[in-house]
């Protein structure tokens, strides 16, 4: 199912999409996820569903495990605080989701991505190299390369906090984020995401998320001041904080 | 199973949305809605979530200090929200879904502001259930107590 989706979802559809002009090296500007009804008579394809990651054998059981937890935790009414809680941003690849609106801007030199939700901001430096993995500090977004193969922009990243984990996915420091960005027509571009990590995975993770055009849509600061939500320290369990 | 072979498109919308949430609202009983009127205290606009700090009597009479947790300023401002919307000393009417735990503390599905104007809470609280006018089960909802007491 998910490869058929990944064929639907994938290139080859530009010519059947919209039929207004666009630069299809402009990835400029705001953009949504994009969540229309797949039935209506539209050819712009939809996120494809994530699948789940394709561990290797020995790690299988601890991430159904781990995933079981939270499920059942929330079909009990007592959901776990997750790093969100802890005003976390969700760094990568969960930020290209696309929680809330994003902005891209772009120079010669540098695409920049600006997620609100947690004014998450990664910065892709084109035609440059990546450190060695032993130089590349950890962070939530890592650090990130991009060059264009036709209208393709395509992204690398590694760097990302063993705790930065997209579906409680464990990684390690040989994770690497490919990212293929291509414009689908004048207000929609799609995001082709693949991760490998030797260590974990047997191989590739891949997905694709698709995006809309925000027309004049100015981007609002996100600054996680003060959550009454918190984690009890006991069970983990999501509380809220309530003044008495 | 039904459901999805009916509702395929839903539930793939679903997976797809923009709504995404931050998180799950699980700590919250949305099946059983309660309508709170009363006094505003405070109004917190931050993120990652608003707040409104409310004195209200729930259907029995009997007053409490509420703490209404709302969306963001983003999702807010997107269904038409303002970070002055509501004010000290407010008279108000929410629609909300209490803490499991029967702490004063809920989930807002919508509220009738000093000026009469309703708003919602944006995709991710989800809709209300009950009527803001008289908390009867709105068509279409599942049941729901409306007596004011946590389930």
């Amino acid at each position: 199912m998910a490869a058929l989706l990944g064929v639907v979802a994938g290139s080859g559809h530009a010519a059947d999409a919209g039929s207004a002009a666009f630069d299809p090296k402009d990835f400029s500007g705001t953009w949504d996820r994009y969540s229309r009804d797949p039935r209506a008579p539209n050819n712009i394809p939809v996120s494809t569903r994530i699948p789940d990651p394709p561990l290797k054998p020995q790690f299988v059981e601890a991430w159904k495990i781990e995933r079981k937890k939270y499920a059942d935790a929330t079909a009990a009414g007592e959901p776990i605080a997750t790093g969100y809680t802890h005003c976390q941003p969700d760094g990568m690849p969960a930020m290209m989701m696309a929680m809330f609106p994003m902005e891209v801007l772009q120079t010669k030199t540098q695409t920049t991505i600006i997620q609100e939700a947690y004014n998450q901001v990664r910065r892709i430096y084109l035609n440059d190299t990546l450190p060695p993995i032993d130089d590349a500090e950890p962070g939530f977004w890592g650090h990130s390369v991009g060059h264009w193969e036709g209208n393709d922009f395509v992204v690398e990243t590694i760097g990302i906090k063993p705790y930065v984990q997209y579906m409680n996915t464990p990684h390690s420091a040989n994770m690497r984020i490919y990212e293929r960005m291509r414009r689908i027509d004048a207000d929609h571009f799609e995001d082709e995401v693949t991760v490998t990590d030797p260590e974990y995975l047997t191989g590739p993770w891949k997905w694709t998320w698709v995006y809309q055009r925000r027309p004049n849509y100015k981007m609002f600061e996100y600054v996680c001041e003060d959550n009454r939500e918190y984690a009890d320290p006991e069970t983990g369990a999501a509380r809220l904080r309530i003044d008495k | 199973m039904k459901l999805r072979l009916l509702f395929p498109s839903l539930c793939l919308a679903l997976v797809a949305g923009t709504a995404v949430a931050h998180h799950s609202f699980a700590m919250f009983d949305r099946d059983h809605q309660i309508l709170l009127s009363g006094t505003v205290t405070k109004f917190e606009w931050q993120n990652p979530h608003v707040y409104i700090h409310l004195t209200a009597k729930d259907a029995k009479g009997k007053t409490s200090d509420w703490l209404i947790e709302c969306a963001n300023p983003g999702i807010l401002n997107r269904v038409g929200w303002k970070f002055n919307i509501i004010k000290e000393n407010d008279q108000i009417t929410v629609v909300a879904s209490p803490l499991r735990t029967g702490e004063p503390g809920a989930l807002l599905q919508q509220v009738k502001l000093a000026d009469g104007r309703i708003m919602e809470n944006g995709g991710p609280a989800g809709p209300p259930k009950i009527s803001i006018v008289d908390g009867k089960p709105l068509p279409g909802a599942k049941p729901t107590t409306t007596d004011g007491s946590p389930p």
